[in-house]
């Protein structure tokens, strides 16, 4: 699948880009084209651009938090899950994607 | 009825299938409406806090407080760092209800903001307006209006509307009552005994390892910092001790005993250790997401015995802000190291002994776990 993601927990340091890794490291092992959104403390990095989020089946939001300019994203099926969740188990998110 | 959804109706009927997760969902949305304002939040607390233990710190301490009349660099320090502090309650606010509102709501969350400053109701009143600003600003994007009208809606209709609301709110109706219970927890600190001391210490540590920056964290750090406003300087003295101690005894448990943590770590606990000592609980962050039960329980120890031993020894802290950097303007300085020390060792014995223990049960060493 061709998936794109956001990820952003409260402080931006930290679990932002550690599930940033996760979900790029099990997306690629699980053989899906995956670009993923920091919005850290940084503000956006690695943004999305309409033609990603165009050419994208899915949308995954690892969030603990409002994602910034979610508007980009209407139109597109939209799985959002808690950041903690990309850390401990992404496998799981990849696999409610499916339904 | 999926033949017919839009994919974006399917994601809005996915979130609100069943009405007893309706509640679950509304609080989860809850959350993350007041976590995007702490998270806006976050900056402001750590440049406004730095600086103004900076200033105070380096200023002569008198009985009064510290005393800038002979160090106009130092006092200049302290104002720009108190600026940055004054514009806490306002972002706050203003993030809460832009992320329940988006745009339209900014401008009724800073005015609720400032005006929870404004009226002494602190944090507690800068969530409240910033909640109540949103909802608002949400109530009034669903009037019908005509459409010519609609272009100004954005920019006019809507922050004159919804700052009217939240500012009669703020300064007639909730804002006093909020500002009471803010003065009432402080005249029942003062008058507090030990026992009590004691367990609202255990309480306050608790909280500051439990989520390491986050939500609860902050709740504690923003008790201790308003009571300095009303002149409780050991409520944040405790909780400064709290602050520093995940990270340093993390940090120094990667140090002393090299082969139970792995290479990353290793890594993370220098930046720990740094992080540590400038008051950053977010340093441990790295280590309890990859063993959240067991790092978690062994901060939150280490944090409770020495916001304790800081409570008891009477380390006050004048500075809104923790870790070893602030012990300039501590009050009995010795308590408060002794605290920082005893938690930071009941941290560091503590995830070293279970980690050992998990090891031994397990020959292969399970990351994840």
């Amino acid at each position: 699948m061709n998936i794109v993601a956001v990820t952003a927990c409260p402080t931006g340091i930290a679990h932002t880009y550690m599930a940033a890794a996760q979900l790029e490291k099990i997306g690629k092992e699980l053989g899906h084209k995956i670009k993923v959104e920091t919005q850290g403390a940084m503000g956006i990095e690695n943004e999305l651009t309409v033609t990603d989020i165009k050419n994208a089946d899915v949308a995954i939001f690892a969030v603990d938090i409002e994602v910034e300019e979610r508007q980009r994203f209407n139109g597109i099926k939209i799985v959002e899950v808690p950041v903690q969740l990309a850390l401990k188990d992404p496998k799981s998110i990849f696999a409610k994607l499916a339904d | 009825m999926r033949l017919f959804a839009s994919r974006s109706q399917l994601h809005f009927k996915e979130r609100r299938s069943m009405s007893n997760e309706g509640i679950v969902e509304n609080l989860k949305k809850l959350r993350q409406y007041l976590l995007t304002g702490v998270s806006h939040a976050i900056p402001f607390v750590a440049c406004g806090g730095i600086m103004i233990a900076f200033a105070i710190a380096f200023a002569p301490m008198t009985s009064s407080g510290p005393d800038f009349s002979h160090s106009p660099k130092l006092k200049l320090i302290l104002d720009i760092g108190s600026a940055a502090f004054a514009l806490l309650l306002p972002i706050l606010a203003g993030y809460i209800s832009y992320a329940i509102a988006n745009r339209p709501g900014l401008v009724a969350g800073f005015v609720g903001g400032y005006l929870a400053s404004e009226v002494k109701a602190g944090f507690l009143g800068a969530l409240v307006a910033g909640l109540i600003a949103g909802y608002s600003v949400n109530l009034i994007k669903k009037l019908p209006v005509p459409k010519y009208i609609k272009p100004i809606m954005p920019i006019l209709i809507i922050p004159i509307l919804s700052s009217l609301v939240i500012g009669v709110l703020m300064l007639k109706v909730l804002g006093i009552p909020i500002a009471n219970l803010m003065t009432f927890l402080a005249e029942w600190l003062k008058q507090m005994g030990t026992g009590n001391a004691v367990l609202l210490a255990m309480i306050l540590g608790a909280m500051i390892a439990f989520d390491m920056g986050g939500p609860i964290n902050k709740a504690a750090f923003f008790f201790g910092a308003a009571m300095i406003k009303e002149g409780n300087y050991a409520v944040m003295g405790a909780c400064a001790a709290a602050i520093c101690t995940p990270p340093l005894g993390l940090g120094l448990a990667t140090l002393i005993n090299k082969p139970l943590w792995s290479e990353e770590e290793h890594e993370a606990g220098v930046a720990s250790l740094a992080m540590g000592l400038i008051g950053i609980t977010e340093g441990a962050i790295p280590f309890a997401a990859s063993d959240p039960f067991r790092v978690i329980p062994c901060i939150m120890c280490g944090s409770m015995v020495a916001s304790v031993i800081a409570m008891l020894g009477g380390a006050g802290d004048h500075a809104p802000h923790g870790g070893p950097i602030v012990i300039p303007v501590v009050d009995h300085r010795l308590a408060y190291v002794v605290a920082i020390i005893a938690g930071t060792l009941v941290t560091t014995l503590l995830i070293n002994t279970l980690k050992t223990l998990a090891n031994r049960k397990k020959p292969s060493v399970d990351i994840e776990a």
